[in-house]
């Protein structure tokens, strides 16, 4: 287990990185649960978590930087619990989202302290040490990999056990009630989005999507380049519409003179 | 929000970033002593400087938030642009100052702020534009990427791996990353072909673009909603003799998927009247626990 356990920690570790710098999104729990379930010897069961996961936390994303609750240690977590312990993917979601919600207000005190790094990279300036600056940098990441190693091997190394015990011990009506609740998780992420997008002009575009996978059970992308096309036809019209604009804009202002 | 905000509302942003800008400052001269246009960079140094863009938020932090990673993106170019050391340290002292700006189109700005730097232009005009964009493209970088491309990508890629399929980790990397990468390195290389030119071309197109994201981005949720929230209940009505499940005899004939509709509305609207994230998956679990409970889930 202790092999299992590092190895799941160093993905945790690059996959933390891979979160604020790369940006190469292997972080997203539905590339981190088969990962994780190849560690494990479990790819199929992989699978399954993260892509539940991925539905999760599909809308919870650092909109206007702001932090929502960590994606990699919910993903890492959830997907070797639900292996380690065999429960439902959606009963991972319970386990998944207190961790990650601990793990965002690490990261929140985390970036306040490296605050005063800033005036070491001030005085680093004024002597014109570059070197000193991308060092920072590489220390920057580094921190985030320690933590992220961290915080996923201790309680999959210490736990996992006790989790087996708990999911165990916990009545039928628990785990399937946790299992609803994560059916309604998605929910969440999609109404974070909507708080942020939604407003009377894009009413109508969000029934359509609606309508599209409701009634005519069309697949998202079929939606999605459908989509494309009405934003498309709306571009290029905007496009066309303003210089007949800013022509009668001139017409007024000579009429002025 | 970002991309939806007024224009007034947009400028007095702009003006709160620029006082915060000037706060982290410690610049002391406004213009270079060597003023005469280094060479160009070429195209290996703007490349250089798009993967460096990978690291801007290695040294975040909530005073300067990408300071030192913005500073880390263009060393190697600023080095080769400034053979006066004092031009360099100064050079320096400004993109210290501090920045907010989007991780996914920042190498736009930050091919444009070279080519301000390569024809030697004064570090307050430098500033000036690095405050001005902050705002546009983050709006443009929230719309286009975490409100459109990856709910679509993810969708696909979740769908696909909930059948137990391989792909769908691997389509869900290509395809983000295929617009992901070719971006940024397309907008490293326009931003500094095109210089202060392209400051016009996107402050009139930012409200263009953001809209046309957020069409397919919303018509996307809309099609995410109805397939991936999942809410049914297993009550049944006793009419006399006969029963009736509520849910494919009632809900299911007035509307497919009403109820997941109805919840994320409900937390939508909650959402709207101040409630964290966080807040709501509690109150989702123990809705989830109860109704389990009381049998009407």
């Amino acid at each position: 287990m202790l092999i299992e356990a590092l190895l799941i920690a160093l993905l945790a570790g690059l996959a933390g990185v891979d979160l604020f710098d790369g940006l190469t999104h292997f972080h997203r729990p539905v590339v981190l649960g088969p990962l994780v379930g190849l560690i494990l010897g479990d790819v199929h069961t992989g699978l399954l978590v993260g892509g539940t996961l991925e539905l999760v936390w599909m809308g919870m994303v650092p909109l206007a930087g702001a932090q929502p609750p960590n994606v990699v240690i919910g993903g890492v977590i959830g997907t070797a619990f639900a292996i380690l312990t065999k429960a439902e993917p959606t009963v991972a979601i319970g386990v998944a989202v207190p961790f990650s919600i601990a793990v965002q207000g690490c990261i929140t005190i985390l970036f306040t302290a490296f605050s005063p790094m800033m005036h070491k990279c001030d005085a680093m300036a004024k002597k014109g040490n570059w070197r000193g600056i991308e060092l920072v940098n590489y220390f920057g990441m580094a921190i985030l990999f320690c933590f992220y190693f961290i915080v996923a091997f201790l309680p999959i190394y210490f736990g996992a056990d006790a989790a087996g015990a708990v999911v165990k011990a916990a009545p039928q009506w628990v785990l399937d009630g946790l299992g609803v609740a994560g059916g309604m998780m998605p929910a969440i992420g999609f109404a974070l989005l909507m708080k942020i997008m939604l407003n009377k002009n894009y009413v109508a575009y969000f029934i359509l999507g609606f309508v599209g996978v409701t009634y005519l059970k069309l697949p998202i992308l079929a939606i999605a380049l459908g989509a494309l096309a009405i934003a498309m036809i709306d571009f290029f019209n905007s496009n066309r519409a303003q210089p007949q604009a800013a022509a009668a804009r001139n017409v007024e202002v000579e009429d002025g003179i | 929000m970002a991309f939806n905000d007024s224009e007034a509302a947009l400028a007095a942003k702009a003006e709160k970033r620029m006082e915060q800008a000037l706060a982290t400052s410690s610049v002391e001269r406004d213009d270079y002593i060597d003023t005469i246009p280094a060479e160009p960079l070429t195209k290996k140094d703007i490349n250089r400087m798009a993967w460096r863009s990978l690291a801007l938020q290695a040294s975040f932090n909530y005073e300067r938030m990408q300071a030192g990673g913005w500073l880390y993106t263009l060393i190697p170019a600023l080095r080769k642009i400034h053979k006066n050391d004092e031009d360099l340290r100064n050079s320096m002292k400004m993109h210290l100052e501090f920045i907010n700006v989007h991780p996914f189109d920042v190498t736009f700005l930050s091919g444009l702020v070279l080519a301000m730097e390569q024809s030697k232009e004064k570090i307050s005009t430098i500033r000036a534009v690095k405050v001005a964009l902050m705002g546009p493209l983050g709006g443009i970088g929230d719309a286009m990427f975490w409100l459109t491309w990856l709910p679509i990508c993810a969708g696909i890629g979740a769908a696909l791996a909930l059948e137990g399929s391989m792909f769908g980790p691997i389509v869900f990397l290509l395809l983000f990353n295929a617009l992901h990468f070719g971006l940024r390195f397309g907008l490293a290389h326009y931003g500094y072909r095109a210089g202060l030119g392209a400051i016009n071309v996107l402050k009139n197109s930012t409200k263009k673009i953001s809209h046309a994201a957020s069409i397919v981005g919303m018509t996307v949720i809309g099609a995410l909603v109805a397939s991936y929230v999942r809410l049914s209940t297993p009550l049944e009505i006793h009419a006399g003799e006969a029963k009736i499940a509520l849910q494919s005899g009632v809900l299911d004939k007035l509307m497919p998927n009403l109820l997941p509709l109805g919840f994320t509305l409900v937390v939508y609207w909650l959402m709207k009247k101040g409630y964290s994230p966080v807040k709501l998956i509690g109150l989702t679990v123990l809705l989830g626990l109860v109704g389990k409970f009381m049998g009407f889930l």
